[in-house]
């Protein structure tokens, strides 16, 4: 396969980079981040018309069978990569948008420098509480969010994402979302799903203030070179809504293990006074409580999805045959946020 | 001499996590060797500990039944329709249709009814946690 995808790819970037000769793709290296789009890193090479040049790219591609497709495609994201472009908000320039010259639709983009431990690995919690003792990474990583929460997205022209109206429409909206993604997974779900759905829905709260929300702001879905965020990556669930979703995404215990490190890095008195004083919106502890729930059934949704990719064998991908437990611990949480 | 399918399991799985996959070079095959100790070890635990979760699972039902006969003795419609279901069958599975349609009743019945059954879900949930952590 990567033979093969070596070829396409040089002879498409002959094309796109205007080489005078063979482009030379070199370093190939399929890495396991994300779900719903293979990501390849690579180096290419070629001559122009200034000589010998060089770029570290990163190829997503859509292999057909992956998680989320329907819910954010490669157009979409390369859309929203090239709004950023205008805005503080660190992200990858997208360059190309190729719909089947690489086996599948893809998207071609900058390979920013940086590194992106898992925190879901001890070696990343540990690089995570280093850099947290260093103090440059907290206040970073909190000015990324800043920096995506006060982007004029309308200015920028990222209302093409669908603007939500006025009241509870953002969550009724989110819920009606992951409702269709479970629907369509044809899991058998579990009981404790119908009452969180049934909770969330006659609680909706109203959104008074809107801004671009990445969806999944962590550690683990950023880059960091030398102790600060080079690049916000996966925009693959952003939305215009409500931004306490996001801060609810910062503050859940889900996205940290074994410390009170908000996303294993930013201390929750930093968090709270620089993202406060840098946006001018004020953190409602309240709705980011009702947003925890809704990312449990949000979690729910991704892996009853995922594991039925696994189980009808359209994805061969054993992270997602492992997600058939995920769902049991989505719901526990629920069950617990739920009070019992 | 054979071994317990769970067991079997157990054991193919602690391999694949302490002697294969630290062998493993590539990034992606690595991850993929991980995954297969971790799904292996889930399905071992859910062999070994299956026929004592029905039971209990049946135990759980069967209970809650008698318990939300006074409760939703007044019961019309999707609720009625599903607690009939819930008789029939005696599974968690059955309470779903019933806690979607308690969130289409009156509050009172929803909240009464909800106290029954919530407990039945937290014994399940921890159940099912057994084999997912």
């Amino acid at each position: 396969m990567t033979e093969q995808l070596e070829g396409q790819l040089a002879e498409l970037l002959g094309e796109r980079l205007e080489a005078t000769g063979p482009v030379a793709i070199e370093n190939m290296d399929r890495i396991s981040v994300g779900w719903s789009h293979e990501t390849w890193l690579f180096d290419a090479k070629w001559n122009g018309a200034d000589g010998e040049q060089e770029l570290g790219l990163c190829l997503r591609r859509d292999p057909g069978n992956a998680l989320l497709r329907e819910t954010s495609d490669l157009d979409e994201q390369f859309q929203v990569l090239k709004c950023l472009e205008a805005t503080d908000v660190p992200a990858p320039k997208a360059y190309w948008l190729e719909p089947d010259a690489l086996g599948g639709p893809s998207l071609i983009m900058d390979r920013v420098p940086g590194e992106c431990p898992s925190p879901w690995r001890r070696s990343g919690r540990e690089f995570y509480a280093a850099a947290a003792d260093r103090g440059v990474l907290p206040e970073s990583f909190t000015d990324s969010l800043a920096a995506i929460h006060t982007a004029d997205w309308r200015g920028v022209g990222l209302d093409f994402l669908g603007v939500p109206e006025e009241g509870t429409a953002f969550s009724l909206g989110e819920i009606a979302k992951w409702k269709k993604l479970i629907l369509d997974s044809a899991h058998p779900g579990h009981p404790i799903l119908a009452d969180l759905i049934g909770w969330l829905e006659a609680n909706a709260p109203v959104t008074n203030q809107l801004t671009l929300v990445h969806g999944a702001f962590r550690t683990g879905n950023v880059l960091i070179e030398d102790d600060r965020v080079s690049a916000v990556l996966d925009w693959e669930l952003q939305v215009i809504g409500d931004p306490m979703y996001d801060v609810a995404y910062m503050l859940t215990e889900l996205n940290r293990e074994g410390t009170d490190l908000l996303s294993n890095v930013v201390p929750r008195d930093l968090f709270f006074d620089r993202y406060q004083s840098s946006t001018g919106i004020e953190i409602d502890e309240d709705k980011c409580r009702y947003f925890q729930l809704l990312y449990a059934m949000r979690s729910a949704a991704f892996w009853m999805s995922a594991a039925g990719l696994y189980a009808d064998g359209s994805n061969t991908d054993l992270r997602l045959a492992r997600t058939e437990w995920s769902v049991t611990v989505a719901l526990e949480r629920a069950a617990t946020e739920l009070g019992y | 001499m054979s071994v317990d399918p769970g067991e079997l399991l157990q054991r193919i799985s602690a391999t694949l996590k302490a002697d294969i996959g630290p062998e493993v070079g590539n990034e992606f095959a690595k991850t993929q060797t991980f995954m297969a100790s971790v799904v292996l070890d889930k399905v071992s635990k859910q062999l070994t500990l299956g026929p004592a979760h029905a039971a209990a699972e049946l135990a759980d039902t069967s209970s809650l039944v008698e318990a939300l006969g006074p409760v939703l003795k007044d019961a019309s419609g999707p609720v009625a329709t599903a607690l009939t279901t819930l008789r029939a069958e005696q599974t968690v599975a059955a309470l779903g249709p019933l806690v979607e349609a308690l969130y289409a009743a009156p509050s009172e019945q929803r909240q009464a009814a909800l106290e029954q059954i919530r407990p039945v879900l937290r014994r399940d949930i921890d159940r099912r946690m057994e084999i997912a952590q």
